[in-house]
């Protein structure tokens, strides 16, 4: 199972990756998303896997999942969707501005050389 | 027990919602909030600085948990040091942001600042690698909004980089966090710092990892090569207050390498020997080097500024990556020297902008009060370039000085005198095109734009005001630095104070 | 008067002039003046002490960390330069009162000046090599804003940036120089370093310390290769050239050589670096000298020529040689200074300084003639004239010294330079005032008034004295000398005096003299010859080099940084990996501890499904749609898997927030282009795929080893398991740590949400009223339009579903605390509810019954979250301490009161609140977008008749455009 959860987050990863290797914000951006999956799983993972546990505290239970993780993990999502959606803007304003949506910004000098 | 510690953080947490709720429509109640709130947190800091002054390290147990279980924030000599020097800046860039009119071009401006100095603050103060993310991302994403504010394509354009690159960091920072809990169990500094010593020495990797991509991460936020792309387009294109502000953002990064570098992954630990130790001080240098080639290659003004920055981040982190005691003493010196300068150079910067067409380095007509503002860039470009009398210079012979003993120490030294040359050629020439050059210029009409207001002009003068402050009071405030670096190079007090303090339910003494 | 003062007085004095601009150009110069006079005077109060020979002192920790301390010193060097500086400093401002034309900033002028006087003193009274280095690189800065001074003029730029680039590179490498020594020695204190020659000379970091000092040395004072630069510094106004390049600044090089020579002299490396460099500088200065038409140029080679032999005699070590050297220095200010006033006169009253054009000036020009031929004469070393003494010693000393083994070959050399240094004398006399008086000069030449000969007419008094009476300067040059010597060798009992007898020094500057007159008889075919003879210029190769590298600074700079945000992602991810691999690599590992659990059938369906999914998302992510269908198949398998692993909150967190996050792609996805066209090559995708796959492979690697071993200890969150219920009062413990345990994490987690939304609601505004407003509104929808904008069966259906779903979320909210949900995930709920309105009633229908505006949820959110932590206060506890009770209002059941509750709800309306803004942000964009929305829940789309806008290309149009 954690050879499977593992590959999972590399695929993941590297489609992430990939993605954020385009020229275009979109792809770039569901690229992040990507990675943050991947992320968020692995952060998970890091109290290791445990299958069929309480999800509470019960009488008598003694094996929980590790909480903290799960938390930890809670929060990264939430902060990753406030930092989706802020992109997505940022990107949206961009694109409605210049008319472009490439991410590569070729800089100031090629303006200048005039001088 | 004492609140004191946590104002910082709080108070600009509860003065941007009062904004938003009461005066989101009223510009000068949002200002006399935000300046009164600055003083108010400059007094706070000042406070924090006196006393953790005799060497106290106060611990702040949120929620009443004891650490390592709860989140602690923990103020010593190093940590109220840079919540000083964020306060100091924060009022003088929302001073400059008023004067400017900066504040008016777009929404929201005092809430994002606000929540920006929160963010900065709670990174600062805070003991918990995971609340340190979170603090990170609230500073990052309050940046976002205050550096596409008031909108423009070019800033907008160099806004998706400058958030998609921080969005990659930030996921290295969770990486990263998750393999140090995954190894270590625990996320509290001090905590971490106990039980990175009991990892076996045949069984390194798993810390070792961890190390390494912590330190990529703060890598990132202290713009060392080969991780600095983000930042020559967004300071470059970020309002000029935003831009000064964000003078400190980069040393937070700084920060948490010296306090992570030197109380969990200390040089002296076996796990992890020779692991940043070897690669930070060269890219440091290469950093070094990159920005004053920059600042010599630059065609614009906002750019070469940027550049500016990225070497005397350089600069700094060559200090810290020596990882001796004088010299991360030399190394917090330099951070508040070059919080300062970069600060009042963004802001001349954004002076010259007022007046003139564009900032490319070509003679164009004088700008609208350019004695004045001739007068102001030379001095903080001769703090920038390390020349004397400032406190650049003191700086640099700081650092030298401490590098004397290095290994390296032949490199250190070619690097930093070479590049500052190259600095000093690249300054100068920006200055003698910009207001030398203008003077041949003859123009009947008065040049187009404004001179900078009086308010802008007593916050830049009170930059540079500081600049001098910290070079004539150079002994005082280098014993402070010396005194924070050996706080950080004997760690155990700080570790006893933050797991010893009892809390809520503690395992070890019920408290009271 | 206090060594402090004498040297804070220029520096303070310098705010005077600048601030009484206004108050005309004499009161400038006046307390300029005054200023120079109170520091000279109080020098000379210290004059007895140091004729006693004792050292005056002086001093105040500045930085004791590093060894940088304010601290003076006096003896008899420090006093003769002091003396020089101050006292022609008098001359020159008064001669520059005068100079100045009408139009000159005098204020700005002599704040400079002030600023380089301070600087100058403050060098030769320095005891601390640090404090040292600080002034000197400040006479570097105030030489660049002096001679830039007349910024319209492009030379004085262009020689300012030459002079600072030399003289600060210079300045860099003396610093290494210093720190090196000072470290060798332990103590950055003058007087401690020369007490220590055998430490010094001894260490192996003697030799580059030399290197890198004397690199200082010579640049300062203009010695060969670094020569170059004086020159140039000529555009400055005359006053400064007088003053800076050849009475004090250039001899700052000199000086330090003096002031280091106890301890740095005496070795081979010295004696060859010093002596040949002297040597080389001296011939060369002197033969260019001959050929410059501009009298300034010409009086600026003569400079370094003269520089080259005060620093040949110090290089060769002897006592007597240094003796000579203190001499010449002395003489050379007074008739060189004299001489460039003279010159500063020419041109002031003729308009010009071209020798070609001038001649014949003696009976128009009397006063200046007669200072002009004194001074020269006195250069070329004419017996009673004081340039001959100090330049008789020279030749002496030339005569003891062997160069390369070569007895022949200083004497030979220092006959010749001296040789062409009386041919430019004899031909800065001749061709500006003998010959024939001319028409065509550019102005009526005559006298100026005494405010610009006075100056140099003073300078004459020492330049006869002195060459009549010796004996009036031997007491004080051997003065001078011994602290130079500084106990290392004895002061050589030599008397000044005229004449020594038939001494072969004799003979040589009869040669030298002769020979000069000769050249002069043969003056124009050796012009000739020499313009035949082509040289590298010195400032073109200076401006090629820096041209050179500034474009190779623009070309490495632009070219990494060209803003491909592809190439940075790139570099960041093989970095991240290549570090990961490193540490790696260099680290130990053992053998797996933690056994595999077995593969199930279902998740390994689920995790067939998520790879499929991903790889999906990589073949078809130009189709943006698709694509997005492929992120939710792997969001969903993501929840999904969170339940199985037994995590149902972060399930239902990741599921809600999805949804949401869907919806806002979508409504981005209503404006982008619906396709990314193709554009990078095949080369460059393989080239992003290996990325991906090493990426996916590293993570694959480092996820496996974590799972697969356990923590070095027990984690923490053993203690929260514990004491969830006790300490939390809740059994679900990921929300107990959420809210209490870690509450603060969660109270940044909600401020990123509501600046998050702040940003987008503040962005869009911007937009709306900026110019892209015109774009939205004359945009055509990209797609056909569905029907009715508002399906009858979604409004119906949304509207019932509404209060279900809100008694689901507040269900949700209230369970948190000791079942699956909590505040963040009620608050996703209900505002997916509010969404749905939105999406089947529209945007105007819903906002008219939006009673609450989000900013103000938001701002609540976190003001009530922040407030109930601030409210444990009251209780004398830290922030966010929770407590809660078990309460039973009949009928229902006992249930629990936490104070985390509230702060639960806080987080619930900021999570409403910053979604609600941000969708809503987004949808009014939108609205602008097309047809102004109606009010009404049904309705048809007028707009559908319109046929959709083929997909607009996508040029990729530069900024601006």
């Amino acid at each position: 199972m954690e050879l499977l959860v593992a590959s999972a987050i590399g695929a993941m990863t590297a489609g992430g990756i990939y993605l954020m290797l385009r020229l275009r914000t979109f792809p770039v951006i569901l690229g992040i998303a990507m990675l943050t999956y991947a992320v968020n799983v692995f952060l998970f993972a890091s109290g290791r896997l445990t299958v069929g546990s309480a999800p509470v505290l019960r009488e008598g239970v003694t094996n929980y999942a590790d909480p903290l993780p799960q938390a930890l993990a809670l929060t990264a999502i939430v902060i990753s969707f406030g930092m989706t959606a802020v992109v997505v803007m940022i990107a949206l304003g961009s694109y409605l501005g210049s008319n472009d949506d490439h991410v590569n910004d070729p800089a100031e000098p090629d303006a200048e050389d005039r001088t | 027990m004492t609140h004191w510690i946590i104002l910082p953080v709080m108070l600009p947490a509860m003065v941007a919602p009062f904004i938003i709720l009461a005066a989101r429509y009223h510009m000068s109640i949002q200002r006399v909030t935000t300046v009164a709130s600055m003083i108010a947190l400059i007094a706070l800091a000042a406070g924090l600085a006196w006393q953790a002054s005799d060497g106290t390290v106060t611990v702040y147990r949120l929620g009443d948990w004891a650490a390592p279980f709860g989140i602690v924030l923990v103020a010593d000599k190093l940590s109220t040091m840079m919540v000083l020097l964020t306060a100091i800046l924060g009022l003088i860039v929302s001073l400059y942001a008023i004067g400017s009119r900066w504040d008016e071009q777009g929404r929201h401006f005092h809430a994002l600042l606000q929540f920006q100095i929160m963010g900065i603050m709670g990174a600062f103060l805070t003991g918990d690698l995971f609340n340190l993310f979170v603090f990170f991302e609230i500073l990052l994403i309050a940046s976002y909004g205050l550096m596409i504010h008031s909108g423009g394509n070019k800033r907008l354009r160099a806004g998706v980089q400058y958030v998609l690159f921080n969005l990659l960091g930030s996921t290295l920072f969770l990486f990263a966090l998750a393999a140090i809990y995954a190894e270590t169990g625990t996320l509290n500094m001090a905590d971490l710092a106990e039980r990175a010593q009991m990892v076996s020495a045949d069984e390194t990797v798993g810390l070792r990892i961890a190390a390494v991509l912590l330190i990529l991460v703060f890598a990132v936020k202290a713009a060392v090569v080969p991780l600095h792309f983000w930042l020559p387009s967004s300071y470059a294109q970020a309002p000029g207050p935003v831009a000064a502000l964000f003078a400190i953002m980069t040393k937070v990064g700084a920060y948490a390498i010296i306090r992570v570098y030197t109380m969990i992954f200390p040089p002296e630990l076996e796990a992890t020997a020779g692991l940043h130790t070897d690669w930070l001080l060269p890219a440091a240098l290469i950093s070094l080097a990159l920005g004053m080639v920059g600042v010599l290659a630059a065609k614009t003004l906002d750019r070469l500024v940027a550049f500016s920055v990225i070497g005397s981040m350089g600069m700094v982190m060559t200090a810290v990556a020596l990882f001796s005691e004088e010299a991360i003493a030399a190394a917090l010196y330099y951070i508040i020297h070059s919080t300062l300068a970069a600060a009042a150079l963004f802001l001349i910067t954004d002076m010259i902008r007022q007046g003139r067409a564009d900032l490319r380095l070509t003679a164009q007509a004088p700008v609208p009060g350019h004695l004045l503002i001739a007068g102001l860039f030379m001095t903080s470009a001769i703090a920038m370039a390390g020349l004397p009398p400032l406190s650049g210079f003191v700086g640099k012979l700081l650092i030298l000085d401490a590098s004397y003993a290095s290994p390296l120490m032949p490199w250190v030294w070619s690097v930093i005198l070479i590049s500052s040359l190259i600095g000093i050629v690249g300054f100068a020439r920006a200055g003698s095109t910009l207001f030398w050059k203008a003077r041949s210029i003859e123009t009947e009409t008065a040049p187009e734009g404004t001179p900078p207001s009086a308010l802008s002009a007593i916050a830049v003068g009170g930059l540079i005001a500081l600049l001098i402050a910290h070079t004539v009071f150079a002994g005082p405030a280098y014993r402070y630095t010396a005194g924070a670096a050996a706080q950080l190079f004997a760690p155990e007090a700080y570790i006893d104070t933050v797991l010893n303090t009892p809390g809520k339910l503690s395992p070890k003494t019920e408290e009271n | 008067m206090s060594l402090f003062l004498i040297v804070a007085l220029p520096f303070l004095g310098a705010l005077l002039p600048g601030l009484m601009n206004s108050a005309g150009r004499a009161a400038c110069a006046g307390v300029t003046f005054t200023i120079t006079l109170i520091a000279f005077v109080g020098l000379l109060t210290n004059l007895p002490a140091v004729l006693a020979g004792e050292l005056v002192t002086a001093g105040v920790p500045w930085l004791p960390g590093l060894g940088l301390n304010v601290t003076f010193m006096l003896d008899g060097l420090g006093f003769f330069f002091a003396c020089l500086i101050l006292g022609i400093g008098l001359l020159i401002i008064t001669y520059a009162r005068y100079y100045l034309a009408r139009e000159d900033n005098m204020g700005e002028f002599f704040t400079y000046l002030l600023l380089f006087q301070g600087a100058m003193v403050g060098i030769v009274m320095s005891d601390n090599i640090l404090l040292l280095l600080i002034f000197w690189e400040l006479t570097s800065l105030s030489s660049f804003l002096l001679i830039g001074y007349w910024k319209h003029l492009p030379a004085g730029r262009q020689g300012a940036r030459m002079a600072l680039a030399v003289t600060g590179m210079g300045g860099l490498a003396m610093i290494g120089g210093m720190m090196i020594l000072g470290n060798i020695v332990g103590s950055f204190e003058l007087s401690v370093i020369l007490q220590n020659k055998e430490l010094i000379q001894a260490s192996p970091l003697y030799l580059p310390a030399l290197i890198l000092i004397l690199l200082g040395c010579f640049t300062k004072s203009a010695q060969f290769p670094f020569h170059f630069w004086l020159p140039h510094a000529m555009a400055a106004p005359t006053p400064v050239s007088a003053y800076l390049h050849s009475a004090t600044m250039v001899k700052a090089g000199i000086f330090l050589m003096a002031r280091m020579w106890s301890v740095l002299s005496g070795t081979p490396e010295w004696f060859i670096l010093v002596t040949s460099a002297g040597l080389i500088t001296m011939v060369l200065g002197a033969v260019i000298a001959l050929f410059k038409h501009d009298l300034k140029a010409l009086l600026a080679f003569s400079t370094v020529s003269h520089l080259g032999l005060i620093t040949m005699l110090l290089g060769t070590g002897t006592a007597f040689g240094a003796m000579a050297a203190m001499f010449h220095i002395l003489n050379h200010a007074t008739f060189k200074a004299a001489l460039f006033m003279a010159a500063g006169i020419v041109d002031h009253e003729t308009k010009t300084r071209d020798i070609r054009i001038l001649g014949g000036l003696r009976t128009l020009m009397p006063i200046t003639f007669a200072i002009t031929t004194l001074g020269a004469l006195s250069m070329a070393g004419i017996p009673l004239l004081n340039g001959f003494l100090s330049k008789e010693m020279m030749l002496e000393e030339a005569n003891r010294t062997a160069l390369f083994n070569a007895p022949w070959l200083v004497p030979a050399l220092a006959t010749i330079g001296s040789l062409f240094s009386a041919a430019y004398c004899f031909r800065l006399i001749g061709h500006t005032f003998l010959g024939p008086v001319r028409e065509s000069y550019p102005a009526k030449p005559h006298d100026p008034s005494i405010g610009l000969w006075g100056p140099p007419a003073l300078l004459m008094i020492p330049v006869i004295a002195i060459g009549i009476a010796p004996f009036l300067a031997e007491p004080f040059v051997k003065l001078v000398t011994a602290s130079v010597l500084g106990g290392e060798a004895e002061v050589p009992k030599a008397y000044f005096k005229i004449w020594h007898g038939l001494v072969p020094a004799l003979y040589m500057s009869i040669v030298a003299v002769v020979g000069g007159l000769l050249l002069m008889i043969i003056y124009k075919p050796l012009q000739a010859g020499w313009d035949a003879v082509p040289r590298p210029e010195a400032k073109t190769i200076f401006d090629a080099l820096v041209r050179a590298i500034t474009s190779a600074a623009r070309g490495f700079t632009h070219g990494l940084h060209n803003g491909a945000f592809t190439r940075y992602g790139a570099i960041f991810t093989l970095a991240v990996v290549g570090a990961g691999y490193y540490a790696y690599a260099s680290g130990t590992v053992l053998p797996t501890t933690r056994a595999m659990s077995p593969i199930e059938i279902v998740p390994a369906a689920g995790w067939a499904m998520l790879v499929a999914a991903t790889i999906g998302l990589m073949l078809l992510h130009r189709n943006r749609l698709m694509s997005l269908i492929m992120v939710s198949i792997v969001g969903l398998i993501v929840s999904v898997g969170f339940v199985y692993f037994s995590a149902p909150d972060l399930a239902m967190t990741q599921l809600t927030v999805d949804v949401v996050t869907l919806v806002l792609l979508l409504l981005a996805l209503n404006f982008l282009p619906n396709r990314t066209p193709v554009e990078s090559s095949a080369v460059l995708r393989l080239r992003d795929g290996a990325v991906a796959a090493i990426g996916g492979l590293a993570a694959t690697a480092m996820a496996y080893h974590y799972l697969m071993r356990d923590a070095v200890e027990t984690p923490i969150s053993a203690f929260h398991v514990a004491n969830s219920y006790k300490g939390g009062g809740g059994t679900n413990v990921v929300n107990v740590i959420l809210v209490d345990f870690r509450g603060f994490d969660t109270y940044g987690e909600i401020i990123v949400l509501g600046i998050a939304a702040l940003l987008i609601y503040a962005l869009t505004e911007t937009l709306l009223n900026g110019p892209v407003r015109a774009r939205l509104l004359n945009r055509k929808p990209d797609q056909a339009r569905a029907g009715d904008m508002h399906p009858m069966m979604m409004v119906v259906l949304t509207r019932v579903m509404m209060p279900v779903v809100l008694m689901v979320g507040f269900y949700i909210f209230l369970r948190g605390h000791n079942e699956p949900g909590g505040g963040f995930i009620a608050g996703l709920v209900v505002s997916i509810a509010v969404v749905m309105q939105y999406m089947a009633s529209g945007l105007a229908w819903a906002n008219a019954r939006i009673r609450y505006p989000y900013h103000g949820v938001i701002g609540t959110g976190v003001l009530v979250a922040g407030l109930c932590g601030i409210g444990s206060w009251l209780v004398a506890k830290p922030f966010m301490t929770t407590d809660f009770t078990y309460v039973r209002i009949p009928p229902f059941n006992e249930f629990e009161l936490a104070t985390a509750l509230v702060f639960d709800l806080g987080v619930f309306l900021t999570v409403v609140g910053a979604v609600m803004l941000s969708l809503e942000s987004f949808s009014r964009l939108a609205r602008r977008a097309h047809v102004p929305d109606t009010d009404y829940p049904m309705d048809i789309d007028p707009s559908r008749d319109d046929p959709p806008e083929p997909p607009a290309p996508q040029p990729n149009l530069k900024e601006g455009v």
